[in-house]
């Protein structure tokens, strides 16, 4: 019993690290993945007297990437339905050109309003658009959850990491007097500690297999019924095999800190 | 005979060197000579030899053993040294989670030699010692008296060029006693070790020619 418990204490707060380095892994790409999502259906429209061509708009701000014109003859179809054909060409010849402007990255609503200034600078833009109120809204949400979590993925490490600390005491008052004994007789730094290393790997390794259980899981059964739809479409990319390697190594690193941590805080042999 | 201790001026403090044990003091050991340091109580005497394997380091003064000069050792050296010295403890200072015959060995696993001649010489030592039906017990199961032998046994593996005794009998009847006293002997007499024992009382029978140090107020001092 002890002897599970003495593994299970340190195994514990170290499958919590690892699941907390997974979580923000895992909301790090579906904030990105959001983003770009935003990014590529994301546009403003500019209205402008007289045409302007995609360059002129880069010169205007660097951040603007992709404009498509939206045609005005459909515009005025629509308006001028039952109206003869010099009428509807006069509509066409007062109607300003619209334009859905694209960007390079997401952006806030401030940097749209920087945006939106520089534009309208040009004399030739008359009006810019950026519907940067609903634009805003959903992503704030997204990045306060994402916030929200990652406050509690720190939480959860720092309250590990003590955890984690206090094993290492334990493990100091375990093996402190067997490690004095072969300093005496001379053994090196890496013999001494090879008991401990053994003891901490395994637990290291045990919370490893636990943490690719709970990845397996999440990956090919709740994720695909979670009812998310971002993450429906998305748990391939969501949790990559190459999290798992990113785990093992990071609870090994864990693991080496721990252990000379132990060493060099142990009262050594010599006075 | 060559010097294998040499200290010179030697001064051994605690605390940062504010607390002197031993006060400028000069002796030398040569190979293969057996020497008894005796004293009261808190003289000094565990401070001498814990300077001589290296865990106290002198204040002042120089201390040279196996060659070595612990005042300004690097610790690689200084765990060559130690590979090369027997320790033995009055508390024995056994690993207790470790089987005796493993604790015999642990200055050959230290050294690296492989685990088919550390048993052959686990099983050798500890008929050496007479405690070759207990090598897979465990210390706490041994007598105080087996324990030490285990002790004594560790402490002759690799044959040491030199044996440091804390009050090996300090603990142990008679007969144990007699019996650890005996191993000594014959690892100085046939293995030509020096062995230094600080003790609070000689030996009554004891058949080798030997040194004797006192330690009192400070100093080190050779009863003739």
């Amino acid at each position: 019993m002890k002897f599970i418990k003495n593994h299970l204490m340190f195994i514990l707060p170290l499958l919590a690290i690892l699941l907390g380095a997974e979580f923000f892994m895992v909301f790090e790409r579906t904030t990105q993945l959001y983003e770009k999502g935003l990014k590529e259906s994301y546009t403003m429209m500019v209205v402008s007297h007289k045409p302007v061509e995609l360059s002129q708009l880069k010169e205007l701000n660097r951040h603007i990437h992709s404009s498509e014109p939206i045609q005005r003859e459909r515009i005025v179809s629509q308006i001028a339905k039952g109206l003869n054909r010099s009428s509807s060409q006069e509509i066409l010849g007062a109607l300003p050109y619209f334009y859905n402007v694209g960007l390079d990255s997401y952006m806030k609503t401030s940097a749209l309003d920087d945006i939106k200034l520089d534009l309208e600078s040009d004399p030739n833009i008359k009006m810019v658009e950026t519907f940067g109120t609903n634009h805003d809204s959903s992503y704030r949400l997204f990045s306060f959850i994402k916030f929200i979590l990652n406050l509690f993925i720190l939480f959860m490490a720092v309250v590990s990491l003590f955890l984690i600390m206090k094993q290492m005491e334990v493990w100091k008052y375990t093996h402190e007097e067997r490690m004095k004994v072969m300093e005496i007789f001379g053994a090196p730094l890496m013999l001494r500690l090879g008991v401990l290393f053994r003891v901490a790997i395994v637990d290291a390794i045990v919370a490893g297999v636990l943490m690719s259980l709970i990845f397996f899981y999440v990956k090919f059964q709740w994720a695909e019924r979670s009812g998310i739809d971002i993450i429906m479409q998305n748990h391939e990319m969501l949790m990559e095999i190459t999290d798992l390697g990113t785990l093992f190594i990071s609870a090994l690193l864990i693991v080496i800190v721990a252990v000379f941590s132990t060493a060099f805080t142990s009262k050594g042999v010599r006075e | 005979m060559s010097n294998v201790i040499s200290a010179s001026h030697l001064t051994l403090a605690y605390n940062k060197g504010r607390k002197e044990v031993i006060k400028d003091v000069s002796f030398t050991i040569k190979k293969g000579e057996f020497v008894f340091i005796t004293g009261p109580s808190g003289s000094g005497k565990s401070t001498l030899l814990k300077s001589l394997y290296g865990q106290l380091k002198p204040s002042e003064g120089d201390l040279v053993v196996g060659g070595l000069d612990l005042v300004n050792v690097k610790q690689k050296k200084l765990q060559d040294l130690r590979t090369h010295l027997g320790i033995i403890f009055q508390d024995y200072k056994l690993i207790n989670e470790w089987t005796v015959a493993k604790n015999v060995v642990l200055p050959l696993m230290i050294a690296g030699y492989s685990v088919e001649v550390q048993n052959t010489q686990a099983q050798r030592l500890l008929k050496h010692v007479k405690l070759a039906e207990h090598a897979n017990k465990f210390p706490l199961e041994l007598s105080g008296g087996e324990q030490q032998r285990v002790g004594v046994a560790r402490a002759l593996a690799k044959n040491p060029v030199v044996i440091l005794a804390d009050e090996p009998t300090g603990n142990l009847d008679d007969y144990s006693s007699n019996v650890i006293w005996d191993l000594m002997e014959n690892a100085c007499q046939q293995l030509e070790t020096t062995v230094l024992v600080v003790t609070h009382k000689i030996p009554t029978v004891f058949s080798l020619p030997y040194r004797h140090f006192i330690i009192e107020n400070r100093g080190v001092y050779e009863v003739h």
